[in-house]
Order: C-alpha cells, then structure tokens, then sequence
C-alpha cells in the first residue's frame, strides 16, 4: 500500500469531519494502527481544525453554562445518592454484630500483634546470628593478635634460634625461616615464598637430628599462605630443619626427592 | 464551578471518566464556544442552538467513556457529537415545521447554502474559499448530514463523482486550515 498516496486522498480530513462510511472508517483505523504516518497526519489535521473553530468560536448565551450544570450534574447527584443508600444501615447494626466486629478487631489486632512479634523473634534470631559470627570473628582476631605477640616476643628472646631454609634444585626460589624456641622447645615456621601445593600434596616440615628425621607437623594448604607464622610441633633437639613435599596428610618419612628448602640451625 | 487554569489533554480525559466536576466546568468553559460555533451554523436560531449545545455536553458527560483518545483528539470526537446532534435536530419534526427546511429532493438544493457574509466564520470561512461544487458538497454532506449515496441521487451525478469532489474539497480544507 502507498501509504503517502493514501494520506493525500482526502481520506484523513473525510475521517475527522465525520465523512466517511463504516467501511471506510474500519479501514482507517485498522490502517491508523499499522502506520504512525497516517496517525500524524490525522492529528496535524485535527489540531488545525481544533485551532481554526477556538479562535472563530461562538461565546454561548451566558445564562447557558449554569443550565448545562444543571443539566449534567442530576445524573452525578443520582450516583452519589445511590451509593449513600449503601451506607445508611449502620444505624440498624444490632448487638451481635457489634460483637462480631469487635471481634473481627480483636483477631486483627493479635494478627497483627503476632505478626510483629512473629517478625521480632526472628530479626532477635537473625541479631544473635549476627552476635555468634562477630564473637568467632573477635576470637579468631584476638587468638591471631596473641600469637603474633608471642612470635614477636619469642622472636626477641635471646634463647631463640632461626634456621634459614634454602631452596633446594627442586625448588630454588623457595625460601622460608624455622625459628626453635631453646628453653620452650617451641617451634615456628615463616614460610617467605614457596610454591603452593596441587591439592593432594602438602608441605611437611622435619627437624633433623644426627641424620634422622623427625616430623614437625604438616602445614595446611588454606593456612600457610594466609598466616606469617605457624607454630609447628615442639622439638628437643635439631640441628637443621626442612620441608618437603608430601601426599596429603603427611609421610611417616620424608620424601627425599621432593626436598625443598632445607636449613641448619 | 470554579475551573483550573488547564489542563492537559491526557489528564482532563482522565479526569472527565473520572466524572470530576471541575475537569468537566474547564471542559465548558474551554470548548462550549467552538462546539456553539458549529452547532449554530447548522441549526442558526439561537435558542435551538442553546438547547442542543445543552443536549451535546449531557452527551459528552455520559458517553466521556467510549471516548477513546486513540481513535482521535478529544475535541474532535466532541465536534462529532456536536455536528450530529444539530444535525439531528433538523431533521426533528418540530424543527422543519419552524424553519420549514427544504428536503433533500427539492430542487433548490443545488443552491450553495453557505452563505457571505451571515456565518462566515471558522470552517465555513474556510469553505467558501472553495469552488461552489465543492463547497455544495462539503455543505449538503458536513453540514447537512446526507450521505455520499443522498448527494449523488439527490444532484444527478454519479457516487464515484461525489467521492472524488469530497475527497479533493477536504484535501483542500487542509491546506486552508494549515
């Protein structure tokens, strides 16, 4: 269809002013919907036509106004009587029902009450929730700061001894300190830079005593990368330190091969 | 009946099917005067006019809810109702014995009806710029309210000839109008 041809027919003006048969009028507006052109044109058209008869317009007699209000607004009063009709029962409301609106009030009202305190209850719940997770938090913290404090001050100790541990050709930018408490027999590990673990290895730390080995303790994967120092399980004597590369969960003896840092003390 | 400065047109229906007194005061106020402009060129005495401007704003107030804006401007589908019911008017009995109006098939219908210089105002204006073919059949279909078929029975041309007349006068009125 020749949308700009049908436009300029005449078609749009016949429309607004009314001049169109039902079959005509069917198919403009089928078409309006179709074709925003045709829209435009129907609008550009009515609004000059609106502007042309405001600024001829005829003023109506004056006394004309006040009788079309009256004219109109019966049929409002009408509605608005028709709907007080409904309201005026209240007067004939017997006891029981008084009753029974008392009670509909009342079950509202614990509803309502229920409901709140239902929502208290569970907002006091979601606050302890809240309160258990801040305190592990506060614990975890305050159990990091005294272990920190206790490395520093171990650190400070004269009786304390550190081994540095070189990386081995396994491993030679691996990197770490074991520092052996003399007279406490403690033990703690400050990994500097290795290298982190697949996932069914991990670290373990010996003690080495006249050539023999003695475990230290594995060192968690999630920990040791998070953690500045580890305390490691307590010695009696050592002469140097290592760490090798172990399945998960630890060997009973070291892995030789998988040496990677080693240290004397 | 105090009347809001304006309105807008969204906004005014809204409030019109909302049946608000105020949007419908405004809605007097506002188009009372154009919609009397056409009512009076159709059925020209004054108290006639009066009481079909009356009948036009009780119709727009009841039926102000199959109005539907997508069909067309507000005050159109209010000139539409105006033009009808005037039209109505005279063809009422009561109507054609006071004017005693010509029936279609009388012989001075060919006659142009608008007339210089007695109500050459708003679309007429525009319309006696027209040829007098034309501005016969802008007034025997607009303003009279025959149909195409009437007119062409009633002139002795044929209904393809009385569709392409309109169609060019209307065209025509547009560019006037713009």
């Amino acid at each position: 269809m020749n949308v700009k041809e049908y436009i300029s027919s005449g078609i749009v003006e016949s429309y607004v002013l009314g001049l169109v048969t039902d079959a005509e009028r069917q198919e403009f507006e089928a078409l309006c919907a179709q074709y925003p052109e045709i829209v435009q044109a129907r609008a550009q058209f009515e609004l000059s036509l609106e502007n042309t008869l405001s600024q001829d317009a005829v003023p109506p007699p004056p006394f004309l106004k006040e009788k079309v209000r009256e004219a109109v607004f019966p049929l409002a009063a009408e509605v608005s009587d028709s709907q007080s009709e409904y309201q005026t029962p209240v007067r004939h409301i017997n006891w029981w029902k008084w009753v029974a609106a008392a009670s509909v009030i009342l079950l509202a009202g614990s509803l309502i009450w229920g409901l709140n305190t239902n929502k208290k209850y569970r907002q006091a719940q979601e606050l302890a929730q809240q309160n258990t997770i801040l305190e592990t938090r506060l614990d975890s913290a305050e159990k990091q700061l005294n272990e920190l404090n206790m490395v520093a001050t171990t650190l400070q100790k004269p009786e304390v001894k550190a081994a540095s541990l070189q990386g081995t050709d396994v491993s030679p930018a691996s990197f770490a300190n074991v520092y052996w408490d003399t007279t406490t027999k403690d033990v703690y590990l400050l990994i500097n830079n290795m290298p982190a673990p697949s996932t069914d290895k991990q670290y373990q730390l010996w003690a080495l005593l006249n050539g023999k080995p003695v475990d230290l303790g594995i060192i968690d994967n999630g920990v040791w990368q998070q953690k500045l120092m580890i305390k490691m399980k307590g010695v009696e004597e050592a002469q140097a330190f290592a760490i090798t590369l172990e399945p998960k969960g630890g060997s009973v003896n070291p892995t030789m091969e998988q040496l990677y840092v080693v240290g004397k003390l | 009946m105090n009347a809001k400065a304006t309105y807008e047109e969204g906004e005014l229906i809204h409030l019109l099917k909302q049946k608000d007194e105020q949007a419908f005061s405004y809605l007097y106020s506002n188009y009372a005067g154009a919609l009397y402009g056409i009512v009076k060129q159709i059925v020209t005495d004054t108290e006639v006019g009066s009481d079909v401007l009356q009948e036009v704003f009780v119709s727009i107030w009841k039926k102000i809810d199959s109005y539907d804006p997508s069909k067309g401007r507000l005050f159109t589908w209010m000139l539409n109702i105006a033009r009808n019911a005037a039209i109505d008017k005279t063809r009422s009995k009561n109507y054609q014995q006071g004017l005693r109006q010509q029936p279609i098939d009388d012989n001075e219908l060919s006659l142009p009806v608008v007339r210089p210089g007695y109500d050459d105002y708003g679309l007429k204006k525009v319309i006696l710029k027209l040829k007098d073919e034309q501005r016969l059949l802008i007034d025997l279909s607009y303003y009279q309210g025959f149909t195409h078929d009437q007119i062409a029975k009633a002139l002795n041309i044929p209904l393809g000839t009385v569709k392409t007349r309109l169609r060019t006068a209307v065209t025509q009125l547009r560019t006037m109008l713009s």
